[in-house]
């Protein structure tokens, strides 16, 4: 039983982890290599890897997304540190609108023109950052969608993810304040309720015997506050 | 339409929460109430004025500005959903 428990809250706990590490925004130091659009099918279900415009029919099966080709800096866990290495990386640039994941991105066209700008060559590279969400997998034909993109004097800049340290220490007080109001609401509200229960079970058991069903200890378990 | 989706769907989560919290702070300032008077009143097993106390400091934080201030649960995300909508389409 308790093994169960344990596996239950660490599948919910890694579903959590992928799914704010797929929507959470990241940053890539890029060269912009090229752009390019291509039509797209969305009738399968690696549609959920694509983003669904507004201005877009719902029963849609294929249109033009654009891209963003570029030559990446590699890094290790999770872009903290930085590595010599470069790798090709492929962003798509879509808009996501008013729904999830809530980036409120319009600007596509403008972005695609930002990145066509700061095209470069390796032998004189143009260093930028991009800003993006979503994973690259290369079975599945998943592109990151890149949110924005600006020019850096180097490759080597430092880049603080505010974003992501005011979305946890909002998270951690979400939680805390979550449990909090838990707390309050079984004081003030369940434990009366079973207190009141309790004294009828007494009066009704008086002249029974003290055998305590197993019911009632478990019941027991979640009195942890002492009474006034 | 994806605007209006947000703004309902948002607005029904944003009142949930806006309750939780109402509830929790009404709830909190009674226990606090209740404690003021085991306080002044040691050894006092007067319930009715115990209720009489408890009551009229209720009221008083119903009339207060404090409990109004939860009403900014509506107001902060709209401001922040506005401010992610300029700095990510603003050049």
């Amino acid at each position: 039983m308790r093994r169960i428990k344990i596996t239950i809250r660490l599948i919910l706990v890694a579903i959590l982890a992928l799914i704010l590490h797929y929507s959470l925004p990241q940053h890539d130091i890029v060269r912009v290599v090229n752009t390019y659009q291509e039509r797209q099918d969305l009738n399968d279900w690696t549609r959920m890897f694509w983003a669904r415009p507004d201005d877009q029919s719902a029963t849609i099966i294929n249109r033009d997304v654009q891209f963003i080709q570029t030559v990446k800096k590699k890094t290790w866990v999770l872009g903290f540190f930085q590595r010599d290495a470069t790798e090709a990386m492929v962003y798509r640039n879509e808009d996501t609108g008013f729904s999830w994941p809530f980036y409120f991105k319009f600007d596509t066209a403008n972005l695609q023109t930002e990145a066509d700008d700061l095209r470069s060559t390796p032998e004189d590279p143009k260093w930028a950052v991009v800003t993006h969400y979503g994973w690259r997998n290369e079975f599945l034909s998943a592109f990151p969608n890149a949110i924005a993109i600006r020019p850096v004097a180097s490759p080597d800049v430092r880049i603080v993810p505010w974003f992501n340290i005011f979305f946890f220490i909002f998270l951690i007080v979400a939680i805390a304040f979550l449990r909090a109001m838990w707390m309050q609401f079984r004081e003030r509200t369940i434990d009366p309720v079973l207190d009141s229960a309790g004294d009828k079970y007494d009066e009704a058991s008086a002249g029974l015997a003290e055998r305590r069903g197993r019911m009632w200890r478990w019941m027991d378990t979640w009195k942890s506050k002492s009474k006034r | 339409m994806g605007f209006i989706r947000l703004v309902v769907f948002g607005f029904l989560a944003l009142g949930v929460i806006y309750l939780s919290i109402a509830i929790y702070a009404r709830s909190v300032h009674r226990e606090r109430l209740e404690d003021d008077w085991a306080e002044q009143n040691p050894g006092n097993d007067d319930m009715a004025a115990r209720r009489v106390f408890v009551d009229r400091g209720m009221v008083d934080y119903n009339t207060s500005f404090r409990p109004k201030l939860i009403g900014l649960v509506f107001v902060i995300p709209t401001i922040a959903i506005a401010a992610i909508v300029y700095v990510t389409n603003a050049n």
